[in-house]
This record gives structure tokens, C-alpha cells and sequence, in this order.
């Protein structure tokens, strides 16, 4: 009898984690409609995969953190949810032992199940040798009889972890993973950041009372940046103090934020708000320096983008990512950059931007530099884009939008003349060719025009570089 | 992995810093794009020549660019529109653009017609611009070869592929996506299947040149063909095409006909009557580019048979059976000599690449742009002087004839050696002449035929010459 449930265990241990091994394809998972059942479906394995990696970095852990430590590894967190799960297993089991008919099926069950549970630790290899103390099981986050917890169950558990750690950072490292593990959609993963948000706050208002915090950077950082570039210290020290002040205020503050952020992510900036902006001078006057009228659509995704950069380095600094010193030196950098381009593009033409556009910490990958050279170009064909759609606004004849067609057409004909002028020896020949060809271009502009080869403009343009020669 | 992560989202702000700067600098100055940005960049590369991908409206701006730098010696035209209803554009390059001179042979490049095998579409834009560049400067080869040669360049015969394969991501561009016409068609397995035709005349006799009969009816009523197909096939009707090149991506390898096995198998060395010059005009493309005819050059992929490659060309069938492709369709229907060339391991390889790839082929293109100065040429007119289009010329030995075109021109592709060739038209008696073919450059032969009716003509005259000797001789 016990071998045959024994064997079962097995079985069932072994499909729910040969799909660990298998590594799910993200498609898989991403058409769901999203719904609780579907996370709590996922979920399980997730947590498996993520217990299963967390096992190769192995490290023992209290399951309490003092406050203010700061040292957040993702396998502490793991642990502690571990450690909380177990502790509501254990509940949860004398319940059942003490409700269900099938107790002591249940016990020895749990007893073989532990028993095959290292036994698949041993077949899987990225496990280390160490702390079987913490291995427990692989599916910690299965109730006894199997069925997998539910959604809220989890959320709770996160959310206490947060709560407990008073780290953001716990719930971001999580859900990255997971993202990059392709196991959830970007969708599912907001989601999930409501729901954690919910709780958080939950949690907070039953003991707000009990729980301090003590701000996580030193404020001696806003005195380190005043040795720095002197005129920017005060925007510079004002967002910063956002920072910082972000982390001082109490949780409340941190969950309502993080709800907000989420908002923030998604929502869409419409609203000519220059409250952050005007800290960044020259990215201001640049600003300034576009017309609104002609280019109000320029100035608007100018706009975005600057903000969303800002929020990004803000949430990263949250959720300590990042120290707000890097964030800050990279916000600052970026405005002087935006000054040095400015001055650049003023001098020359300039061609080789890609070199000069990432002022950021030097801790850049190559990977990252490639990944970004595909953003901006990405970034650059949506503009072109863009573009397209405000030539047909501009009702006037001249071309102001294929200024660079428009050059090379130039540069050609330019060519062209010069070559004409060195070939033709007859004498006289100047200003006959001139006419001439002037003629015979029209003629050849207006054909091509005919059958596809040119648009209207284009042969506009050149019969109309033609006649001013 | 969350260090990582915050990395990953600083460099997306960077990108986003990036694109804030491109946008500002753009908002300097009013109204030029990003892509202008892009066409600034294009004017500082080598002598006009930029070497970036080009899409439609880039493609087609190249042209234009070169069509206004050398107006004295190009023209622009279309030989009809994709599926998707992008022009098949031409570039022309001779001294008297849009005119055929009699004698003057025509040349053609065609690239991408698979619409993800770029390289070739990349190619031949370079080379549009560089024969320009050349020209102006005075290039002895390029002047002689723009004077002597009418030059077609068609840089994409798939524009619609190409745009589908261009529009992938990164990395993603593939073996597959924007290969066949917007339709799903291949068009290099869409051309009417000529090679069965001609092995079955093998065997059991029949014409062995211009097989496809009552031409534009069957091309035009049949609706398997693509649009891009069909237009092809219609420009080789209407231009006496003498030598031609499909450029090709995906291998490193100047391929020669036949391209179908003639026993239907998978690969077998399947040569055509011409197979001398066809080996010797692939080495002339090959020779002339290091990859390609490097011997220790491991294959492309591990797995490829490469054992039917030789000096960096290939019999098509050898190397593996194709049916329905333009090359063999060129050979059997036109007077036009086609090989095709395939250019690049990778289909689709990285824009830097480019540059490489051009510096690898360009001495290649015109090398193989110079072949069509050889073998034998002239003229097939009648008595009068009056020429006779439609004359075959035949070549003892060799079983495949060509015909003169509307001026009674003629170019016959031989390599070296003694050979008997005759003209012949319908009305008229055949002449024979002995030649003697060098390397190059093609060697002079015209012939002037007379027309029955002026042979019967003359045979009455010769014959009541006779009779009036008798009668004078016999008094009567």
C-alpha cells in the first residue's frame, strides 16, 4: 500500500518537474485570458523553478531579517517564503489530521513524500549537496493533498515577505525571473503587483503601529553631491530627496507607490507637465527651442520620453536596483549629454550619435550597447514613421521633410553638371547645355512621374534645382 | 538577476536617452527626419556609395541618385509591379540610354529574387553608383564597357520578400520569411519548365533553342505565374538579352545550366550543349572573388555537400535538381546566357557586412560584366543589305542555336577554338563560314544571304544566257 502511493508520489513528482527540465516556451502561457485560476495554475511550478535555481546558491539563513539589513538575496527570500509556507503546512496538516478520515494515509505520505523529494533533489543536478535543511520540498507550495495553492495564498505569502523584508525589491526579483523565465506575461506580472499591493497594505494598517523603519541610504548622500557640479546640486538634491524620502516614509507610503508606479507604467503621458522636467535645464530649453506649433508633436514625444526615463530611474532606485547616487548621476549626465548634442548638432551634421548617447555608469555591458543600438533603431524607425505622418500636415510646397533625399538628389546633380561641363569641349557649351538639359530633365522627371519611378515631389524638386542653376 | 535586471532597464533608458537626443538634434533642425538623419550619414560614405540595407523608397532613391549623377548615360525604368504593386525597377546604363544599337550586346543583373537573400539586391545598387562613379572618372574599363554594352541592373525582383525579410527583428531574419513573392510563390521554382521540354527533343529530335511557343499568349492567360514572373518574361522577349546573371543567397557558388537533373534524380551532373562556356563564364565570376573560389573554403554549413564545386562553380543539377528556374528558362527560351550566382553563406547577413561583401564581388561583377565581349558577332543581312531578323545562326558541335535580333544582329558565346558556323533564315539559303575564336574580344562575322526567289532569279538568268549562247552557237 505505502509503495504504491510511494509510487505515485513518484510519478507525480516526476511529471510536475520534468516540465522543470523541459523549460516551458513562453508562448505556451501568454494567449491565457488573465484570471487567478490560470496564476494559480502556473504558480507552483514557478516557484519549483525558482526554488530549484535559489538551491544552486545555497546559503543559511534566519528566517527573521533584522530591519534595515541589506542584504537581500534572493534565496533569503525564497527561504523565508519557505519558511512560511512551511509554518502554514504544518497548520494546515493538523487540520487535516485532525479533520480528514485519511489521516494516516496523509502521514505516511508525508513522510514518503519527503522521502522522494530528495530523492529527485539527487537527480537534479543544479541542486548543491548543501542545507538539505532548507530543500524540504520542491512543491513546498502544494497543499498535502496536491492540489496547488491558490493565487491568494501566494499573494498573501509575498506580500508578508515584503512586508517583513520592507523590500520591494523582493517582489521585483521574483517577477523578473519569472518574466525572463517567460513563465508569466508582462500582464499577469501587474496583475500580481495589485494584488501584493492590496495585501501589503492590508498588512500595514493591522500593525502599523509596531513597525518602524529606518531610511535604507544615508542621507550623507545629498552631501556628497553637493561636491559635484554646484548649479544642478539643488534640482539634482530635490529629486533625490525624492529618493530618499521614498524610502524613509513608512510602507504605507513605499505600497502606495508601488501601486502608483504601476499606473505610472501604464499610463500615457498627455499633459504638458514640466514639474520634473525643470529639472534638467538644457533638456528644458531644448524644449523651448521647438516650435510648438509646427512641432508639437516632436516636443510631446520628447516629453514622454524624458519622464519615462526619469520614472525608470526612479523605480529602479526603489526597488534598489540601483543606489539614488547612480540614479542621480545618470539623470545628470543625461541632461549634460543632452547639452553637448545640442551644441554638436549647432556645429556639424553630426552622423556618429550612437557613440556619444550612453553617459551611464561604465558598468555597461556589451550586451546592454547592443541591445540599446537595436531600441534606438527601433526607436528611430517609429520616429521616421512619425515623421511621415506630419509631412501630410505641412500643406505648404516646401519639402521640409526629405531635406536629406532632397540633398543627395542635389549632390548628384551637382555631379552631373560638373562632369557635363568637363565633357562637352564644343566651346560655348555652357549655358546651350544648361538649357538643354534642362529641358531633357523635365521631360525625364515628368515621364518617370508617369510610370511610378518618381513621385510628384521629387520631380518638383529637382526640375526645380535644375532651373535654379 | 535582478542586478541584471535593473542593467537591462538602464540600458533601455539609455535608449531612450538615445532616441531623446535624435529627436532633439532633430528639433534643431525643423522638419528632417530620423531617416533623413540616416541619408545625411549615406552622403559621407565612400564616393555616394552607402552601404546599408535600402528598402523600397531607399531603393529606389539610390537609383534616382544615380540616374540624376550620370543622366548622359542612364535611364530608369520598370518592367512592370510586384504583387504588392512595388515597381521592378531597371537601372540602364549605356551611351545611349533607351536605345538599342545594332551590334551593341545586352546585359542583365538580376538580384533578390528571393526576397531574404539581400546581399545581391545590396550588390547591385553598389554597383549602379559605382559604374556611375567610374565613368566620371574616367575608367578606361567602365568607359569602354558603358560604350560598348547596354547595361541593365535590377537590383530586386522580389521587393515585396524583401520588405517581409527586412522587417524582422535582429536576429530572426531567417532561411524562410520573405523568400517567395508576397504570394507564397517561388519564383525561382515559377518559371515554365523548359528542361523536360528540351530532353525530350534530346531523344526524340526536335528544335533545341527558343522552345516556348506563341510566347506572350501562354504567359499571359496562364495563372499559376506570379506577376514578377510574368514580367520577367516578357522583358527577355522584348530585349535580346546576350548574357545574364541571377544573383542568389544562402551559398558561395557561381552555378551553370542545366539546373534539372535529366533523369529526375536528386543530383546528377546534367550538362547543356554549351557547357564549355558556361564553365569558363562561371570561373569568370568565381576567379575574381577570394571566398568563393578559395579550395580550402570549408562548406557553408557543416553538413553541405559541396563535392559537385569546383574552382567555385557548379553544374545546377550536380549540386542539387531545381525545376521551373529563370536560368535554364533564359537558356531554352532566349538567346540569353544565365548563370546564377549565390553570394553569401548567410542569406540575410549583418548590415557591416556589407562593405565586405562588395569589396569581395565588385571585381567579380565586372569581370563577368566583360565576358559578353567574346565568341563571335556580326550581322546576318540579306543581299540588299536590308537585315533579316530571326535568322538562326548554328555552331557545328554544338546543339543549341541562336537567332539575330530585330537589327539582324547576332552574338554567339563561344570559347576558344576553329568552328564552323551557319546562317540560315526561312526563304533564304544557308551560309557557312569557318571561324577561328580567340579568348576575346568577340570576333567579327557577317553574312549575307540570299533569298530563294533571287537565287531562282538568278538561275533563270544564267539559264537564258545559255540558251541565248546555244541559239547564237546553233543559229536558230
Amino acid at each position: 500500500m505505502g509503495f504504491l502511493w510511494t509510487g505515485t508520489w513518484i510519478l507525480v513528482l516526476v511529471l510536475q518537474s520534468s516540465p522543470i527540465q523541459a523549460f516551458p516556451k513562453p508562448g505556451g502561457s501568454q494567449d491565457k485570458p488573465l484570471h487567478n485560476s490560470e496564476l494559480s495554475a502556473e504558480r507552483p511550478l514557478n516557484e519549483q523553478i525558482a526554488e530549484a535555481e535559489a538551491d544552486k546558491i545555497k546559503k543559511t539563513y534566519p528566517p527573521e531579517n533584522k530591519p534595515g539589513e541589506s542584504n537581500y538575496s534572493f534565496v533569503d527570500n525564497l527561504n523565508l517564503l519557505k519558511a512560511i509556507t512551511e509554518k502554514e503546512k504544518i497548520e494546515k496538516e493538523r487540520q487535516s489530521i485532525r479533520s480528514s478520515p485519511d489521516d494516516n494515509k496523509l502521514n505516511v505520505e508525508d513522510v514518503d513524500s519527503t522521502k522522494n523529494r530528495r530523492l529527485i533533489d539527487d537527480y537534479d543536478s543544479t541542486k548543491s549537496g548543501l542545507n538539505h535543511k532548507f530543500q524540504d520540498d520542491p512543491d513546498g507550495l502544494h497543499q498535502l493533498d496536491g492540489t496547488p495553492l491558490t493565487a491568494e495564498d501566494i499573494v498573501q505569502k509575498i506580500a508578508t515577505r515584503i512586508y517583513e523584508e520592507n523590500d520591494r525589491g523582493v517582489f521585483d526579483k521574483i517577477v523578473s525571473k519569472l518574466l525572463n523565465l517567460g513563465l508569466i506575461t508582462e500582464s499577469q506580472a501587474h496583475t500580481l503587483e495589485d494584488e501584493v499591493a492590496e495585501v501589503l497594505q492590508k498588512l500595514i494598517s493591522k500593525e502599523a503601529n509596531t513597525y518602524e523603519e529606518e531610511p535604507n541610504k544615508p542621507i550623507s548622500v545629498t552631501e556628497s553631491q553637493a561636491g559635484k557640479i554646484p548649479e544642478k546640486v539643488t534640482p539634482m538634491a530635490a529629486i533625490q530627496d525624492g529618493f530618499t524620502n521614498g524610502q524613509n516614509d513608512e510602507t504605507v507610503s513605499n505600497t502606495l507607490t508601488l501601486t502608483n508606479g504601476l499606473e505610472r507604467r501604464t499610463k500615457i503621458y498627455n499633459e504638458d507637465n514640466f514639474e520634473e522636467l525643470q529639472y534638467f535645464p538644457n533638456f528644458y530649453a531644448l524644449l523651448k527651442s521647438i516650435d510648438s506649433e509646427k512641432e508639437a508633436k516632436e516636443k510631446e514625444t520628447l516629453i514622454t520620453i524624458m519622464k519615462t526615463l526619469i520614472d525608470f530611474v526612479k523605480m529602479m532606485v526603489k526597488y534598489g536596483t540601483i543606489s539614488p547616487e547612480e540614479g542621480v548621476s545618470y539623470l545628470e549626465n543625461l541632461d549634460e549629454t543632452i547639452a553637448l548634442q545640442t551644441k554638436n548638432k549647432l556645429e556639424k551634421n553630426v552622423t556618429d550619435n550612437k557613440s556619444k548617447l550612453f553617459p551611464a555608469p561604465s558598468e555597461k555591458s556589451h550586451e546592454e550597447t547592443d541591445s540599446t543600438k537595436e531600441e534606438a533603431a527601433k526607436m528611430e524607425k517609429e520616429y521616421g514613421a512619425l515623421k511621415d505622418s506630419t509631412k501630410a500636415d505641412n500643406p505648404r510646397g516646401k519639402t521640409d521633410e526629405p531635406k536629406g533625399k532632397t540633398e543627395a538628389y542635389l549632390e548628384a546633380i551637382r555631379k552631373n553638371i560638373e562632369w557635363l561641363k568637363k565633357h562637352d569641349k564644343k566651346g560655348n557649351k555652357e549655358d546651350y547645355d544648361l538649357s538643354k538639359m534642362r529641358d531633357f530633365i523635365n521631360q525625364q522627371a515628368d515621364a518617370y512621374v508617369e510610370k511610378g519611378i518618381l513621385d510628384k515631389e521629387e520631380a518638383d524638386a529637382i526640375k526645380r534645382i535644375y532651373s535654379s542653376l | 538577476m535582478a542586478a541584471r535586471g535593473g542593467r537591462a532597464l538602464l540600458a533601455l533608458c539609455g535608449a531612450l536617452a538615445a532616441c531623446g537626443w535624435l529627436l532633439g538634434a532633430q528639433a534643431q533642425e525643423p522638419g528632417a527626419p530620423a531617416a533623413g538623419m540616416r541619408r545625411r550619414r549615406r552622403l559621407q560614405q565612400e564616393d555616394g556609395i552607402s552601404f546599408e540595407y535600402h528598402r523600397y523608397p531607399e531603393l529606389r532613391e539610390a537609383l534616382v541618385s544615380v540616374w540624376l549623377q550620370c543622366t548622359a548615360i542612364s535611364r530608369i525604368y520598370t518592367v512592370g509591379r510586384s504583387f504588392e504593386g512595388r515597381e521592378l525597377l531597371v537601372i540602364e546604363l549605356s551611351d545611349n540610354p533607351g536605345v538599342h544599337e545594332p551590334g551593341e550586346p545586352e546585359f542583365k543583373y538580376i538580384g533578390n529574387m528571393h526576397g531574404n537573400e539581400a546581399v545581391g539586391r545590396e550588390l547591385l545598387i553598389f554597383l549602379a553608383q559605382y559604374l556611375c562613379n567610374e565613368y566620371q572618372k574616367g575608367n578606361e574599363t567602365i568607359v569602354k564597357l558603358i560604350h560598348n554594352t547596354r547595361i541593365h541592373i535590377m537590383p530586386s525582383l522580389n521587393p515585396d520578400g524583401f520588405e517581409k525579410a527586412a522587417s524582422q527583428p535582429g536576429e530572426l531574419k531567417d532561411w524562410f520569411v520573405g523568400r517567395s513573392n508576397a504570394q507564397g510563390i517561388d519564383l525561382n521554382r515559377n518559371f515554365p519548365d523548359l528542361d523536360r521540354i528540351v530532353y525530350v527533343n534530346e531523344k526524340e529530335g526536335g528544335p533545341n533553342n527558343h522552345l516556348l511557343k506563341n510566347l506572350k499568349k501562354i504567359v499571359d492567360q496562364n495563372t499559376k505565374l506570379a506577376p514578377e514572373t510574368k514580367a520577367v518574361i516578357h522583358w527577355i522577349m522584348d530585349i535580346p538579352f546576350v548574357l545574364s546573371a541571377n544573383l542568389h543567397g544562402g551559398d558561395l557558388v557561381a552555378n551553370y545550366p542545366y539546373d534539372e537533373t535529366r533523369s529526375g534524380s536528386a543530383h546528377e551532373y546534367s550538362s547543356c550543349p554549351d557547357d564549355a562556356i558556361f564553365q569558363s563564364l562561371a570561373r569568370a565570376y568565381s576567379a575574381f572573388n577570394p571566398p568563393m573560389s578559395d579550395p580550402n573554403r570549408p562548406p557553408c554549413r557543416k553538413n553541405d555537400d559541396d563535392s559537385s564545386f569546383i574552382d567555385g562553380t557548379t553544374n545546377g543539377a550536380a549540386w542539387y535538381s531545381v525545376p521551373g528556374g529563370m536560368q535554364d528558362f533564359n537558356y531554352l527560351s532566349s538567346n540569353c546566357f544565365e548563370i546564377t550566382v549565390e553570394l553569401s553563406c548567410e542569406k540575410f547577413p549583418p548590415e557591416e557586412t556589407l562593405k565586405s561583401y562588395w569589396e569581395d564581388n565588385k571585381n567579380s561583377l565586372i569581370s563577368y560584366l566583360e565576358q559578353i565581349h567574346r565568341g563571335v558577332k556580326g550581322f546576318v543581312r540579306d543581299l540588299q543589305g536590308n537585315p533579316i531578323a530571326n535568322a538562326t545562326i548554328s555552331v557545328e558541335g554544338i546543339d543549341h542555336d541562336v537567332t539575330s535580333a530585330k537589327d539582324g544582329d547576332y552574338w554567339r558565346l563561344l570559347v576558344p577554338g576553329n568552328y564552323k558556323l551557319t546562317a540560315s533564315a526561312p526563304g533564304y539559303l544557308a551560309i557557312t563560314k569557318k571561324v577561328a575564336v580567340p579568348y576575346s574580344p568577340a570576333v567579327g562575322v557577317d553574312f549575307e544571304l540570299e533569298s530563294f526567289s533571287e537565287r531562282k532569279e538568278v538561275e533563270k538568268e544564267e539559264l537564258m544566257e545559255w540558251w541565248k549562247m546555244m541559239s547564237e552557237t546553233l543559229n536558230f
